[in-house]
């Protein structure tokens, strides 16, 4: 079928196009205007702007922890409208299936869960099954593992860490591979309660930054697309931008990408040494070229953190509003739920808010910097058409800073900050620079071969608005949203890669399962049968 | 070949499932309950429920959700069962009926060595072990289970520091509690409240700011595990969730199965057990379609279902990892599992089958 969405503005930044016109789809990809065609469905998107389906890489959309706050906070999703027709369970509150709608009324069609112990993949593979709409993938967390750490401890070297790499993405079917406070979990099951980037792992005596350094070379060698992802050590504590400052020296010349940079964006200037230090970050990332960041950003509101920081977590667990957290010793990382109340007459949350901005305003090219709220963490998903707004206008910025503590906004750069996203850097920031950051080249572009999602919006009645509630999204080319509320449901894929390794390391991993855990690695295995859709997984190439 | 009859007569499955069908669309408040079956079974039961404005339960909600609650209200502090294994070096064993709950219990986890890194002995304590067989060199403090609650208000109070003359073998116990590099407390919630839960959180969370110390809560039988994550994903409530208004609701009290048959308020049920032969454990008459893996029963409607993981491949949650496992099938035999009847009821309703 030959599908033409005509005459919208077009953007897409990866081949420089920023003009009216139009968009052809057949079969579920883009395709070139064919000469003297004629469409057998032809959508009106005049007055309307057409950019390719937006692409999030950091959201904690599903998976054991994320189930977990579902469970702990019944009083936070109560579902109050009966659902569309069509659509099961789309308004449960909180439910995957809420979670695919959302998204995909927003435009977006691809979401990156970043955060899956590898023995809980197959639990996170069953809620991104059940997660309708949007394509998804996940990313495998190592660095607190005693596999790992045991290689690292033996010096084993890295044919054997890459090895053990490529293992554990294809045994869990991950995209990539994620590093949450490297050695902190562990140190914290061992009684410890800071852990900092050159601190040894008790049992161990490897450092954090050893962990890292170990698995992101790991991951380049082995050319998976998406560099390590990783998140630093002294989360959320001020004085901590001196920790990411010394992981961005630390990546040296091989790519590295920071997650949730707001939450590491703090000095200890001011009365109540706690400052935004975002300009510092920003300046260290616009100089590193190989760094890639994403922000986090914090909204006001409700919310709960969910992170596989544990021994953040249990820090944290004093500030949980309403009064009660999860503190979860997994398997290797584990997690902590903690539920937050982001408020705006707070002074340390205002702070926040502001860092996260500057970040985003100060770091200069949009393709290095991703927008996320680090859902739920900085603010739930369904924030990000405000936070849009917020970049894009100066005035409404100069709103809301003027309804914030003013001793907050002293203590940071943002009301001085002139800089406006136009639409083309929005669409650079969701779609062209996360579509190269996971190695998707068949996405977030509209020229010839990409698949057809495609997000169309109003123009004109407001940013937020017109983010919030997309006129019409087609995933791989099909009309799944109208007017801002999905009409039916389709199920998309999960993203992969399968580096090669030494078939020597799956009868390695079978007998460390059998010796220290006394059973077959079986557990950990995700098969095909086990997920509940047709072809439920697509394969992304590596580079070797 | 699946066994399937109407009121004791053999029919083919088509005809039950149509029977069933007939039955659920003209019900005005269906409970779909016993939910013993693997997350292929629970999927499709919660998408039936939501389909005919029904309520879900799984027979071992009691104990489900007094976790569920104490968490909800409280919090929790929890860990695996391979990290209590391998790190666990002090055991707090809490009440009876553990190894009811969890035969592997001693083989798996408590004369298990710990990891080589970790050294040492383990050191196992079992407060209010009641009946239960104690493992050797495992140190009793108090005995019957109606102690328990007392036992550990004495502990906790004791660890936080509040007692004034404490009693010998708690001080001991606290003593040693306080020791611990990594404590595990262990409980089966079928054996306790849920404020001897909530006081058993508030140890743990006294003794963390020193030393680190978590929990075990051993899972009850049938994946009722296994069906509370399905449920939390795909409604955002545990069991005893309803969907008569078009949307998830959920109360503990409200939509327990057993009550709702009971007090009249439900008029049609689906049981399901397919681990087991458990039959419906409800005294008053309600029509009923149940799908077990066990010999018919005096329901309206039965149709005979695969045992998952043996009959048919499955996945569910394993007690032994606390995660949800893939497992293929042992004995695969021709017959039908809980997803695959459900799936064809939905599509025998007035409307067809839905995307779910």
């Amino acid at each position: 079928m030959l599908t033409r969405i005509a005459g919208g503005r077009v953007i897409d930044p990866a081949h420089g196009r920023d003009a009216v016109g139009d968009v052809w789809v057949r079969d579920g990809y883009i395709v070139d205007a064919p000469p003297g065609a004629q469409a057998d469905q032809t959508h009106d998107a005049r007055g309307k702007v057409v950019m390719a389906g937006a692409i999030d890489i950091h959201s904690h959309i599903a998976g054991a922890n994320t189930n977990t706050a579902r469970l702990l906070l019944p009083e936070q999703h109560k579902a109050s409208t009966r659902r569309p027709a069509e659509t099961p369970l789309s308004t449960a509150g909180w439910s995957t299936f809420e979670t695919g709608c959302r998204y995909a009324e927003m435009g977006f069609t691809t979401v990156v869960e970043p955060a899956v112990s590898p023995h809980h993949a197959l639990h996170a593979h069953l809620e991104l099954a059940d997660t309708p709409i949007i394509d998804k993938a996940i990313l495998s967390v190592l660095g607190n593992d005693d596999f790992l750490l045991g290689l690292l401890r033996q010096k084993d070297g890295p044919a054997a860490i890459r090895d053990h790499v490529a293992w554990t993405l294809q045994t869990s079917r991950a995209l990539g591979i994620k590093c949450i406070n490297a050695g902190g979990a562990v140190a914290f099951k061992a009684n410890a309660r800071s852990f900092s980037l050159d601190d040894a792992v008790p049992h161990y005596g490897v450092s954090s930054r050893a962990i890292f350094k170990a698995l992101q070379h790991a991951v380049r060698e082995l050319g998976v697309p998406h560099p390590l992802h990783l998140h630093c050590n002294n989360l959320g504590m001020a004085g901590n931008v001196e920790t990411a400052l010394a992981t961005i020296a630390a990546a040296e010349d091989v790519p590295l990408h920071l997650a949730h940079v707001q939450f590491y964006a703090y000095g200890k200037e001011g009365e109540r040494g706690f400052s935004s230090a975002a300009p510092r970050l920003a300046e260290a990332v616009n100089a590193a070229k190989v760094v890639t960041v994403d922000v986090g950003q914090v909204m006001f509101g409700q919310t709960v953190t969910i992170s596989s920081d544990v021994l953040r977590q249990f820090d944290a667990r004093h500030q949980a509003k309403p009064r009660k957290w999860v503190i979860f010793d997994g398997d290797a990382n584990g997690g902590g739920i903690v539920p937050y109340n982001y408020r705006a007459s707070d002074f340390y949350n205002a702070v926040q808010w502001a860092a996260g901005l500057e970040l985003f305003l100060l770091i200069d090219d949009p393709s290095r910097v991703f927008f996320t709220t680090d859902h739920p963490n900085g603010a739930p998903f369904t924030t990000y058409p405000e936070i849009f707004a917020l970049l894009m206008s100066r005035e409404l910025r100069a709103e809301w800073i003027a309804k914030l503590p003013k001793e907050a906004m002293a203590a940071t750069t943002l009301p001085s900050i002139a800089r406006e996203y136009t639409l083309a850097e929005i669409a650079t920031m969701t779609r062209a620079a996360p579509a190269r950051l996971l190695g998707l080249s068949d996405r977030g572009h509209l020229g010839a071969g990409a698949v057809a999602d495609v997000a169309v919006y109003d123009d004109g009645q407001g940013r937020a608005r017109m983010f919030g509630s997309a006129a019409l999204v087609f995933k791989d080319g099909e009309l799944v949203v109208r007017n801002g509320k999905v009409t039916h449901y389709r199920f998309g894929r999960a993203l992969t890669v399968r580096p090669d390794y030494d078939a020597a390391m799956d009868r390695r991993m079978a007998a460390y399962y059998d010796t220290r855990y006394g059973l077959a690695d079986d557990f950990i295995k995700v098969p095909d049968f086990a997920i509940p859709r047709p072809a439920p997984f697509g394969l992304v190439p590596c580079a070797r | 070949m699946s066994e399937a009859r109407i009121d004791g007569r053999p029919v083919t499955l088509e005809a039950a499932v149509a029977q069933a069908a007939k039955l659920l669309a003209a019900s005005r408040l269906p409970v779909i309950a016993g939910l013993g079956t693997d997350i292929a079974g629970a999927r499709a039961a919660i998408a039936l429920a939501e389909r005919v404005g029904g309520v879900i339960d799984q027979m071992h909600s009691d104990a489900l959700l007094r976790d569920l609650t104490v968490m909800r209200e409280a919090g929790a502090y929890v860990t695996t069962p391979n990290e209590a294994r391998l790190r666990g070096d002090t055991l707090l064993l809490v009440g009876p009926s553990l190894t009811e709950t969890w035969s592997d219990l001693g083989e798996r986890l408590v004369s298990a060595p710990l990891a080589a890194e970790i050294g040492g002995a383990r050191r196992v304590f079992w407060l209010c072990p009641g009946k239960s067989a104690v493992p050797a060199g495992a140190k009793v403090v108090g005995r019957s289970p109606a102690e328990l609650p007392g036992q550990l208000a004495l502990l906790r109070a004791c660890v936080g520091g509040r007692l004034a003359r404490v009693p010998k073998a708690i001080a001991g116990l606290a003593t040693a509690l306080r020791a611990a590099r990594f404590g595990v407390a262990v409980w089966s919630a079928a054996a306790l409240d849920e404020l001897t839960i909530e006081m058993l959180f508030g140890l743990i969370d006294e003794l963390n700011p020193a030393t680190r110390f978590t929990g075990l809560p051993l899972a009850p039988a049938d994946n009722a595990i296994g069906v509370t994550q399905a449920s939390g994903w795909m409604t955002g409530f545990p069991p005893r969730t309803a969907f008569g208004r078009g949307y998830p609701e959920h109360d503990p009290w409200r939509f327990g199965a057993r009550r709702l048959i009971e007090d009249g308020e439900a008029d049609c049920a689906v049981w399901i057990s397919a681990y087991g032969p458990a039959q419906p454990n409800w005294r008053t008459h309600v029509p009923t379609i149940t799908l077990t893996a066990g010999e018919p029963t005096q329901s309206a409607i039965h149709i005979q279902v695969g045992r998952p993981a043996l009959d048919h491949d499955s996945v569910e949650h394993d007690p032994r990892t606390g995660t949800l496992v893939a497992k293929v099938a042992s004995h695969r035999i021709d017959m039908p599992s809980v997803a695959d009847v459900i799936t064809r009821i939905a599509a025998a309703l007035p409307g067809g089958a839905w995307p779910c």
